[in-house]
């Protein structure tokens, strides 16, 4: 018969490594139609780092998404970025951007003070105009302000940046020291249904709580904690590169390399902790391979609490757990024989 | 060589071709029309579905010769001039895709699936799009977009909560 168990797994991740240099750059032009030029070495392979930075420019500028136009990824014209690697874009790339986003701000305060007939740091930058703090109707377009920046003053609103998490050395007697930047933390449950007669486990249900700091773009967040859990499905019950003897692998396609489909999808329960980091660009920390650590975890407990087996080599095959219900069963009688 | 003439997109297109082409490769290199993906090559991961008579197919599976006198639809017949399908805009509203490789295959499965049900249940959705492997989504989105999509198909508001 069924029998159904609830799992739970917890989980911290590192965000941005200091036992090497780990910097990435950004430059951000502001144009003289108020629109601005991101310049970023970062790699968008869909997990939507592009659009991410693009909003921390314009969150930083004052304009809209729509306003920056992202340039990424091309060594002849974008500056230097260590990888769209180990959950880093939206922390160190992100702040790289906004330190860049500042300093061509900056420029553009210094020659909107004169012209507003106040110091530069009674100004902002909202709703795509310079404007006096708490006198909002005093405003200059940016455009206007970029435009005589350049034309009028000779200071073109360009800013470059680089960020590089302070590197700190690991104390070689101890291992102590601090290897990363920052964390995030997340716990998943899972609710799984396993047949006893078969050992198949039909996972049913993952609520995943996030911290990622402030969430840039919760749906993109919710996007990559919805295919983590995918990846961590297939790697508790599904996944498994096999060799033969002499070390080739047999299963070298999809065919029988099998991967999670629509069909073996939960129903998924994000919650995105409410969390804010201040060494993050507004808050953020990063969400992308921890998304993937806690589900096999979670479901491997679920499977102990339906049926009682511990199983602790993936993936969870109905084989093995079928092979571990019956060893259970096997030990049983003994025990009751011993008592 | 094989002579085939086919309806592709409400157009028609000859090629001569030899006998053990695929549709696929007819596609992609006789009529440059790329967006079926060549992904396994062996019908396992759907990202070259193409919609063929009104029902979906694994374009990598079909001989060109077999698609000789039928009407072919793939991913660029979909938009227009005037914007997206709502499909694909309920793709897009939803943020469904992510490395976007499955795309293309996934948006024509869900035609094929709505042509056929405009009121599909999460079920129904998942049943249809099964031969459609993503790496990257987990799904979820894209069994949303779906649901959305329908809607809009019938006329009705986008309802979010659902």
């Amino acid at each position: 018969m069924k029998r159904r168990g609830r799992g739970i797994a917890c989980m911290w991740y590192p965000i941005g490594f200091t036992v090497s240099a780990n910097p990435s750059a950004a430059v951000v032009k502001i144009n003289e139609d108020g629109t601005a030029t991101l310049l970023t070495g970062t790699v968008e392979t869909g997990q939507g780092s592009l659009t991410i930075l693009g909003q921390i420019a314009a969150e930083e500028l004052g304009i809209a998404t729509d306003d920056v136009h992202v340039v990424s990824a091309d060594t002849d014209a974008t500056p230097m970025d260590t990888g769209a690697i180990a959950s880093r874009t939206t922390y160190v790339t992100g702040n790289a951007t906004r330190l860049a986003a500042e300093k061509a701000k900056l420029i553009l305060f210094e020659v909107a003070a004169p012209m507003l007939g106040v110091k530069p740091d009674q100004i902002e930058a909202r709703d795509r105009k310079i404007q006096v703090k708490g006198y909002p109707q005093r405003n200059l377009a940016i455009g206007e302000v970029a435009n005589h920046a350049q034309v009028v003053m000779g200071q073109p609103p360009i800013g470059a940046a680089s960020f590089n998490p302070a590197t700190v050395a690991l104390d070689p007697e101890t291992g102590q020291g601090k290897p990363f930047s920052t964390y995030v933390y997340a716990t998943q449950i899972a609710e799984v249904d396993v047949d006893d007669e078969t050992g198949e486990v039909e996972v049913l249900r993952i609520v995943a709580a996030h911290d990622c700091g402030t969430a840039i773009n919760p749906m993109l967040v919710e996007g990559q904690i919805e295919g983590g859990i995918s990846m961590g499905i297939g790697f508790a019950l599904q996944e498994e590169i096999l060799f033969d003897d002499a070390g080739r692998q047999i299963n070298p396609n999809l065919t029988n390399y099998i991967m999670p489909t629509s069909l073996d999808m939960p129903e998924i329960e994000v919650d995105i902790v409410k969390s804010f980091d201040p060494t993050g660009p507004f808050g953020a920390k990063g969400v992308g391979e921890p998304t993937a650590v806690p589900t096999a975890a979670a479901i491997l407990n679920a499977i102990r609490d339906a049926v009682g087996v511990r199983i602790t080599s993936l993936p969870a095959t109905p084989e093995k757990v079928l092979a571990a219900i019956k060893a259970k069963r096997a030990q049983q009688p003994k025990r009751i024989a011993a008592g | 060589m094989a002579n085939v003439t086919l309806n592709v997109n409400g157009e028609a297109r000859t090629a001569s071709v030899p006998p053990e082409t695929t549709l696929l490769k007819l596609l992609r290199d006789n009529f440059n029309l790329t967006g079926a993906k060549l992904g396994c090559d062996v019908g396992d991961c759907g990202a070259c579905t193409v919609i063929v008579d009104g029902k979906p197919v694994n374009a990598c599976l079909m001989l060109a010769g077999q698609a000789d006198g039928r009407d072919v639809l793939t991913i660029e017949g979909l938009a227009t001039l005037d914007g997206l399908h709502p499909i694909q805009k309920a793709f897009e509203d939803n943020a469904s895709l992510q490395c976007g490789f499955c795309g293309p295959g996934i948006i024509l499965s869900a035609k094929a699936l709505l042509d056929e049900n405009p009121a599909p249940t999460a079920q129904q959705i998942r049943d249809a799009l099964a031969g459609n492997l993503c790496r990257c989504t987990g799904y979820t989105k894209i069994i949303e977009a779906v649901q959305d999509a329908a809607r809009a198909l019938r006329g009705e508001p986008a309802d979010k909560a659902a």
